[in-house]
């Protein structure tokens, strides 16, 4: 079966490891992920302003591509392209008024108005392809790897596009059990990384890492799993002044889900690209037999 | 009405272009080639030829080509007064100082400039129009380099150079060129220049006109445009090249030792004259399609007005096979729009044919250009040439072969710059064949130089089209890009030199200009025209009467 | 009000060969600048406004569709909508009203080529606005080549050198791109740092090109170019008349008879 599938430019550059290991374990599980042509940025950002328009336009512009394309289901993997191609849908979806300023600002584009059902990867294994199932189809279960899911904002917030409960979500969780590792619950999972901060405030950066690594250490984590480029980017960066400054802690890895899922899936593990990962969890991995 | 993008009128000589079609194509398929002619044929061919009209052409009575019969447009520049007067310009103090100065603004000038930087030297380039405003952009064919070693080599190169132009070209220029060719190649690629190849970096190559070895490489068909999109690139970032558009030369100026010192230059937006002090000096001004000589229409850039001759010959450089122009033999005809622009060789490379009104081949399409001209209009004034409703007249280049010889898309991907200038006028050149017609295209002369770029004057360099002597009497297809670029690095290197090495301090003068004026005189000349012309007057004589108090100084007022 | 325009004979801006006769022609309005003239239907927008008595030094270059001189903007009445040409292709309308943009500031970062590395980043440090685009696509439209500007910008956002280079490979660098852009880009700058990239660093190279410059360097064809030199006209086109034809059709695997001279 094949879904359209928006990669998002920051997984054709730093986040290979994100994008390749999704690709391969979806093949597995018998879905191509094609990608849509002649994308482009989903906006990166979602407007808050409610009269800035021009920044709905870069997301809506790609689900007019889906559409052009004839799919009406455009699968995500990044959680920032996720939340912003989501909710550009919703507008055009719901407000007539800043649909049609939009529709009639992109007379080079085809009309619009929100046909298209914009979801995220860990709903395609949730809901068309289901926990047992994949279960049955893990080679390498995960075994004795302690994983704290870590879902920051863009998966849940706000609660319209939000895939999971917004307040006690368990996506993650289902799919760390279901690989065979062990899913360490700590309150921070929801907490925010920083974003953008990273660019004007690095140091802000480094005291959220702190906030969210030390906690999920405290609750036994060896590794944390989460959807995000930027996340895994802020605690990544975060980390490194962290290790430097505190003498107790030696840094914790960070895996993306599809490298999870592609190492239990049985697949070479050349496909994740743990050489892009922070935090070396190879070293983790061998550790727990997971790796040759 | 419309048949294929055309009017209807042309639909009886399409079709007969359509009706011998498959025959043609079944003869290509075997190889089969229309016969070149003999030498001895080309030979009686060029009668047929613009350059060989006695009545459009004059001897020239004044500087060191005194008695050579040129074209009148030519002759009527060199026999023009200075724009300045020489008395009246204050050459004690100057605008600008630079150890390298280069006029021009096309690919030898950018070339150069980038190599003069590279040797160390402070350069500044004056150029008439924008930066790439210049011939080099327009050039569409490709460039030629012996770089395949199991069938070419510089051998067959030289070989081919020399058969183009009648084997009158000066053998050292060639020898160093074919020599050079694959390096200045290599340089390209180098800096980026996105050749067209194969998956495995090879390059494509193909035949050009009276070639014998398919050593022309290109750039889809915007080669010209490719190289020099990337050597402008380059010279942007190079710190120590300095560039003063919309400023050309309107003098050399020399120095009280005889050498190149410099040049005067015009803003010709300000209009102030600017003296620039030099310790060498290159010209590479282009060519002169602009002049239209006998009539013609052109392929050439709207600075195409053979200013480096004019200020050259001036300063004391020699001519030398300026008594030759080429005619590009595939000029558009119809649609009037387009009327005069190029289509690139590579069409009949590719394997287009060039047939007549009866849709019959009376050509071989890769015989070298000036014959090929010339058996075009032979063939039009038997009353062969396809008419248009405009009153004019020209040969079938059918296009639509290349489709079913190469596949289906051919045209569209190679030939992209033409297929989308004749799309938006309506007609799709991989079903609808071009009417042609020979255009005024390229410079064959100029200044004459060694191997070495240098002139008759010292710290005076030339390169490109200004230069008379790599192509004889006829230029091949591919060999004036890689003029530029051979030559372009010659004279860089040597013009730093010179700055560096042979340059010597001393007072600026114009007295050449002053003796040149002298000599008109004395000739017996009297003429209110200046040159260099710098630019073409299109403006109509109904309008240029009713510009009372316009005044002219040359084609500029 | 009427205005009795006097008419004038057809376009003098080229020559042609042979003597004919100028059929009279067509008179069409076209506001320049917002002023009106009369001038022939079937003209280009620069031989028309040659013809109104305009005379260029910006905004005329190439005259032939690849120099990016005259890029030109106009509306026609009654469309909201501004085009563009470049004023040596477009065929005058009726009532269009026209301006050229001969010249448009643009940022253009300086940077030493030989250092560059075919890493996405090498742009993305050199253009930071690249991310500045939101994707309104005014660059697109503004294209006269009709290339996608705004996907070549979306490819070097993506890391894709390869895809920017080939999709803004005819660009004439005329800037009414980067006229019209929102985020206020200098897109073709960033293409051409794209497209040098991709050429140098990403293609593969020319072996045989390198191979056959080595030759030379090592002097394998010195002798031979100078026993060329010195050979009598007769003899050399002889040799001229003999040399052995590689035939149109041949593959690139054609290799000739006679290697003497290779």
């Amino acid at each position: 079966m094949s879904l359209a599938y928006y990669p998002g430019c920051t997984l054709k550059t730093k986040a290979k490891n994100l994008e390749e290991p999704a690709i391969a374990s979806m093949e597995v599980l018998g879905f191509k992920l094609e990608e849509i042509t002649r994308w482009n940025c989903c906006g990166a950002v979602h407007s808050l302003a409610d009269d800035d328009l021009i920044h709905q336009v870069a997301p809506v512009r790609n689900l007019i591509r889906t559409t052009e394309q004839g799919k009406n289901k455009l699968v995500t993997l990044c959680s920032f392209c996720f939340n912003t191609l989501k909710r550009a849908n919703l507008l055009m979806k719901a407000d007539t008024e800043k649909r049609n300023t939009i529709n009639s600002f992109m007379d080079d584009e085809i009309d619009y108005s929100g046909e298209v059902k914009v979801i995220h990867l860990l709903e395609v294994l949730r809901d068309e392809i289901g926990w047992e199932a994949l279960a049955q189809k893990v080679k390498l279960p995960l075994r004795d790897l302690k994983v704290a899911p870590y879902y920051g904002c863009m998966l849940l917030r706000p609660r319209e596009v939000a895939m999971d409960s917004v307040e006690n979500p368990g996506i993650l969780r289902k799919l760390v059990e279901t690989v065979g590792a062990t899913s360490v619950d700590f309150p921070e999972s929801t907490r925010c990384c920083g974003s953008y901060q990273i660019i004007s405030d690095p140091g802000v950066i480094s005291a959220y890492a702190w906030n969210i690594l030390s906690s999920a250490l405290s609750y036994g984590a060896e590794a944390l799993v989460l959807t995000c480029p930027l996340c895994a980017y802020d605690l990544g960066q975060g980390q490194e002044e962290l290790v430097k400054k505190r003498a107790e802690f030696k840094g914790m890895p960070i895996f993306y889900f599809t490298q999870l899922l592609a190492l239990a899936l049985g697949l070479d593990h050349q496909v994740c690209h743990f050489e892009l990962n922070y935090g070396n969890p190879e070293s983790l991995l061998r550790e727990k037999n997971l790796l040759p | 009405m419309s048949y294929l993008g055309y009017p209807d009128f042309f639909e009886p000589y399409i079709k007969k272009v359509e009706q011998t079609r498959p025959v043609r194509l079944e003869k290509r398929r075997r190889g089969e080639e229309f016969p070149f002619m003999s030498l001895k044929e080309r030979q009686e061919m060029l009668k047929y030829h613009p350059d060989y009209k006695e009545e459009g052409r004059r001897e020239i009575k004044v500087g060191p080509n005194k008695g050579y019969r040129i074209a009148h447009e030519f002759v009527d520049l060199l026999e023009s007064k200075s724009r300045v007067d020489p008395d009246k310009v204050d050459l004690t103090s100057d605008d600008y100082e630079a150890d390298v100065l280069v006029i021009g603004g096309g690919g030898a000038a950018t070339i150069a400039a980038i190599i003069a930087e590279e040797n160390g030297a402070q350069v500044l380039m004056a150029t008439k129009l924008r930066h790439g405003d210049a011939n080099t952009m327009m050039a569409e064919g490709g460039i030629q380099a012996a770089t395949k070693r199991e069938k070419d080599s510089p051998y067959y190169h030289y070989l081919d150079v020399m058969g183009g132009g009648h084997f009158k070209n000066d053998p050292d220029i060639v020898a160093a060129f074919v020599k050079q060719a694959p390096d200045a190649l290599q340089w390209l690629e180098n800096l980026g220049v996105l050749f067209s190849k194969f998956p495995d970096g090879r390059l494509e190559s193909m035949h050009g006109g009276g070639t014998c070895r398919k050593r022309m490489h290109y750039c889809a068909d915007l080669s010209g445009m490719e190289i020099m999109r990337v050597v402008r690139d380059e010279a942007r970032n190079r710190r120590n090249i300095k560039v003063l558009e919309f400023s050309p030369a309107v003098e050399l100026i020399l120095n009280e030792h005889g050498q190149c010192s410099g040049a005067l230059l015009y803003n010709m937006e300000t209009e102030e004259y600017l003296v620039v002090k030099a310790k060498a000096v290159i010209l590479a001004t282009g060519g002169s399609g602009r002049l239209h000589v006998q009539g013609f229409m052109t392929t050439n850039h709207y600075g195409a007005t053979a200013d480096g001759i004019v200020i050259g010959y001036r300063a004391g450089a020699r001519l030398s096979f300026l008594h030759t122009v080429q005619y590009h033999p595939t000029g558009v005809v119809f649609p009037e729009q387009i009327e005069g622009w190029l289509i690139t060789e590579r069409f009949r490379a590719e394997g287009a044919d060039i047939v007549n009104v009866h849709g019959e081949k009376f050509v071989n399409e890769r015989e070298p250009r000036d014959v090929e001209s010339a058996r075009f209009i032979k063939e039009c004034l038997d009353g062969k040439g396809v008419p248009t409703p405009t009153g004019k007249v020209g040969v079938w280049l059918d296009s639509p072969m290349l489709d079913i010889l190469h596949g289906e898309g051919r045209v569209r991907t190679a030939f992209v710059g033409k297929w989308k200038v004749y799309d938006r006028l309506g007609i799709d050149i991989s079903k609808a064949p071009m009417l042609v017609y020979p255009t005024l295209h390229y410079q064959n002369g100029g200044l004459k130089d060694n191997a070495e770029c240098e002139t008759a004057v010292p710290g005076l360099y030339v390169a490109g089209e200004v230069t008379g002597g790599l192509h004889g009497e006829n230029r091949l297809m591919g060999n004036s890009l890689m003029d530029i670029v051979v030559f372009g690095r010659i004279a860089g290197r040597n013009a730093a030199i010179f700055a560096r090495e042979r340059a010597k301090e001393g007072k600026l003068t114009l007295d050449h200009v002053k003796r040149y004026h002298k000599e008109l005189k004395e000739a017996g000349i009297k003429t209110n025209r200046v040159a260099p012309m710098l630019l073409p007057d299109y403006t109509s004589p109904e309008v240029k009467e009713k510009q009372l108090t316009v005044s002219h100084l040359g084609t500029l007022r | 009000m009427s205005v009795k325009a006097k008419k004038r004979k057809g376009p003098t801006t080229t020559k042609v060969k042979e003597e004919r006769k100028v059929p009279e022609v067509k008179l069409i309005p076209v506001y320049i600048m917002g002023k009106r003239y009369e001038v022939p239907e079937g003209l280009t927008l620069m031989k028309a406004m040659e013809y109104a008595g305009y005379r260029f030094i910006r905004g005329c270059g190439c005259r032939g569709g690849t120099c990016g001189a005259c890029g030109t903007v106009y509306r026609k009445p009654g469309d909201y909508k501004l085009q563009v040409a470049l004023a040596c292709q477009k065929t005058v309308e009726p009532d269009m009203y026209v301006t050229q943009i001969p010249f448009f500031p643009a940022n253009r970062a300086q940077y030493e080529f030989a250092e560059l590395t075919s890493a996405p980043e090498e742009v993305f440090k050199l253009y930071p606005e690249l991310f500045r685009c939101v994707a309104c696509n005014a660059c697109t439209k503004a294209c006269p080549q009709g290339i996608q500007v705004m996907d070549a910008i979306s490819a070097l956002k993506q890391g894709n050198i390869a895809e920017a280079s080939r999709i803004s490979f005819e660009c004439i660098q005329c800037g009414l791109c980067t006229s019209r852009c929102f985020g206020e880009l200098a897109q073709y700058h960033m293409f051409q740092l794209a497209r040098r990239i991709y050429g140098a660093r990403i293609l593969p190279r020319a072996e045989h090109l390198a191979e056959m410059v080595k030759a030379i360097n090592e002097g394998k064809y010195d002798d031979i170019l100078n026993e060329l030199k010195r050979v009598k006209k007769d003899e050399l086109e002889k040799l001229y008349r003999e040399r052995e034809e590689e035939p149109v059709t041949a593959g690139e695997d054609w290799k000739p008879r006679d290697t003497t001279y290779l």
